[in-house]
């Protein structure tokens, strides 16, 4: 490895799709050796920002670089591996010949039986693509992404369409991989999942940078607690006037009250409704975090 | 070394697929194949006339198995359009447009088994007797001659959807070879549509091979006509593969 300690930098990265601007302005530092995870609700610009950072298409404004050259020569070095969001795999392949077929692409692969082993894919090498569950299937894309060696390997919402038990299988592949030192980058809107597996994380919402740290430091940038009720069916009007409230989520028939005093706000809950069903105070985890800081205009420079 | 590496390693891929894809091997060699031994072999035809039909629909019929073979090839570009394959690709190391060449030189080798069979068909069955010569210019124009119908594989399957591609490769395919009189010599078709017929490049290509298993002389229209549509199927691809380049 390189003195490089910088894999990929963004600055005033902009992307406009027609009236839409998806990437607004992001600056971004990744660096080499970690475990990152982009993490922001639907259509916060993690895809187009991939999409970028992979050379897909080239940004409208500001500067992409990627170890140091700029996109498309990193990826012709193949420096970069990546597993695209809603990628299916050829037909009328099987699982080894298109690993080797990766190998034979770039320069400097990794051997086949690690690429098989670390992917969880050993006993699945003659197996044609068609026949493989989709755990199977996405454990091989992975394996694509990485065979070639590259890096920087890039996943955009790798785990989005698997169930509980092939998204486990999933990360533990993940790991064993960059537990050796790899740079990954990772999209997800998984909280759960950012929290397990990323080093650092980055928040971005409305295709700008909202938070970047690791995943204790995020949770940190949010004061306070969290009161839960159920609604009862009475309706959330006047829970975000009570004392120490500056934040309601109400999802079906239960409230979420961030709160600067949760204790004031049970008090006065308990007093304007006369009593609480199911109440649950909580520490702010991560997803506290990310509703704050997604929700809230630009927390860009608060206080950590 | 990277380079050629990579071209192979790739080449290896597509034609693995391909031996799998029993569209392919059912629409471009056992088709031609039984269309063939069917047409030549109908009871109707006696004595000359039996073998001139013979090594006519020999040639014909390879023509037609070898363009079946590259259109096919084509088609498969757009699966991969829609599946994310292609993008897929342009993340690693290898340039798009060896990626189209390597699609290309896949076509190429697929129209081979088409060509071959029928020839086999024609001498093993039908008793079609040409000399050296004859059969070396024959085998060599039948699979050379296919690349105009490559490009146009290339340029729809960069062009069409899933939903679209039926239907456009079997109007060309269809269309091409039976107005080219690949199917039923233009010998009999009605004036206007044998003068149509002519400007084909189905025609043309047919015409080059049977002139020579004929003992006639290489006609300039039928160069002239290939090379025509040569440049136009291949600035139809290079339009089409920019243009599929926006959106994928």
């Amino acid at each position: 490895m390189a003195e490089t300690t910088i894999a990929a930098v963004f600055s005033g990265v902009v992307k406009t799709f027609g009236a839409v601007r998806a990437v607004d302005g992001l600056d971004l530092t990744i660096t080499a050796g970690e475990t990152v995870a982009l993490l922001g609700p639907n259509g916060a610009g993690k895809s187009t920002s991939i999409g970028m950072l992979l050379g897909l298409f080239p940004p409208d404004d500001g500067r992409i670089t990627l170890f140091g050259t700029d996109v498309p020569t990193a990826v012709r070095q193949g420096r970069v591996g990546a597993m695209l969001q809603e990628a299916k795999l050829p037909t009328n392949t099987r699982v080894g010949e298109l690993v080797d077929f990766v190998r034979a692409v770039y320069p400097d692969p990794l051997p086949r039986a690690d690429v098989l082993a670390t992917a969880g894919l050993t006993d699945l090498a003659d197996r044609p693509v068609d026949r493989l569950s989709g755990g199977q299937a996405q454990r091989v894309r992975f394996a694509l992404a990485f065979a070639g060696g590259p890096d920087l390997l890039v996943l955009d919402e790798p785990t989005a369409a698997l169930d509980v038990e092939a998204r486990r299988e999933f990360w533990a592949a993940m790991r064993s991989y960059a537990d050796r030192g790899h740079t990954v980058l990772f999209s997800t809107h998984y909280l759960e999942e950012a929290d397990d597996n990323a080093d650092h994380v980055v928040v971005i919402d409305g295709g700008r940078l909202r938070a970047y740290g690791t995943p204790e430091e995020i949770k940190q940038t949010v004061a306070g607690r969290t009161v839960a009720i159920d609604l009862d069916g009475r309706g959330a009007a006047g829970l975000e006037t009570l004392p120490g409230v500056v934040a309601v989520t109400v999802r079906g028939d239960r409230a979420w009250l961030r709160s600067k005093d949760a204790d004031a706000t049970v008090v006065a809950l308990v007093r304007e409704r006369g009593g609480v069903t199911n109440l649950e105070v909580a520490g702010a985890g991560l997803e506290e975090a990310f509703l704050a800081l997604t929700e809230t205009p630009d927390l860009e420079g608060s206080p950590a | 070394m990277t380079a050629v590496a990579m071209t192979t390693g790739y080449l290896r891929l597509e034609l693995r697929r391909l031996r799998r894809d029993r569209g392919y091997l059912i629409g471009s060699v056992i088709m031609p194949l039984v269309m063939y031994l069917l047409f030549t072999n109908l009871g109707s035809l006696t004595g000359e006339q039996k073998g001139v039909a013979a090594t006519y629909s020999m040639i014909s019929m390879a023509a037609f198995g070898a363009i079946g073979a590259v259109l096919n090839n084509g088609g498969q570009i757009v699966e991969e359009r829609t599946s994310g394959w292609l993008r897929q690709l342009r993340t690693t190391p290898m340039p798009p447009l060896r990626v189209v060449a390597v699609r290309a030189a896949s076509g190429m080798l697929v129209a081979l088994p088409a060509i071959v069979a029928v020839c086999l068909a024609g001498v093993l069955v039908n008793g079609v007797s040409l000399d050296a010569s004859q059969w070396v210019r024959i085998l060599i124009l039948l699979w050379l001659g296919v690349i105009p119908f490559a490009l146009l594989g290339l340029a729809i399957g960069h062009i069409a959807t899933a939903r679209t591609l039926p239907v456009m490769n079997m109007l060309s395919y269809l269309g091409l070879a039976i107005l080219g009189g690949l199917w039923i010599p233009l010998d009999v078709f009605p004036a206007p549509l044998r003068a149509i017929g002519r400007l084909m490049p189905t025609h043309g290509y047919g015409d080059l091979s049977w002139r020579i298993a004929f003992g006639q002389s290489m006609s300039v229209g039928d160069i002239a006509v290939l090379g025509a549509w040569l440049v136009v199927f291949g600035a139809l691809a290079a339009f089409a593969y920019r243009r599929a380049g926006r959106t994928t």
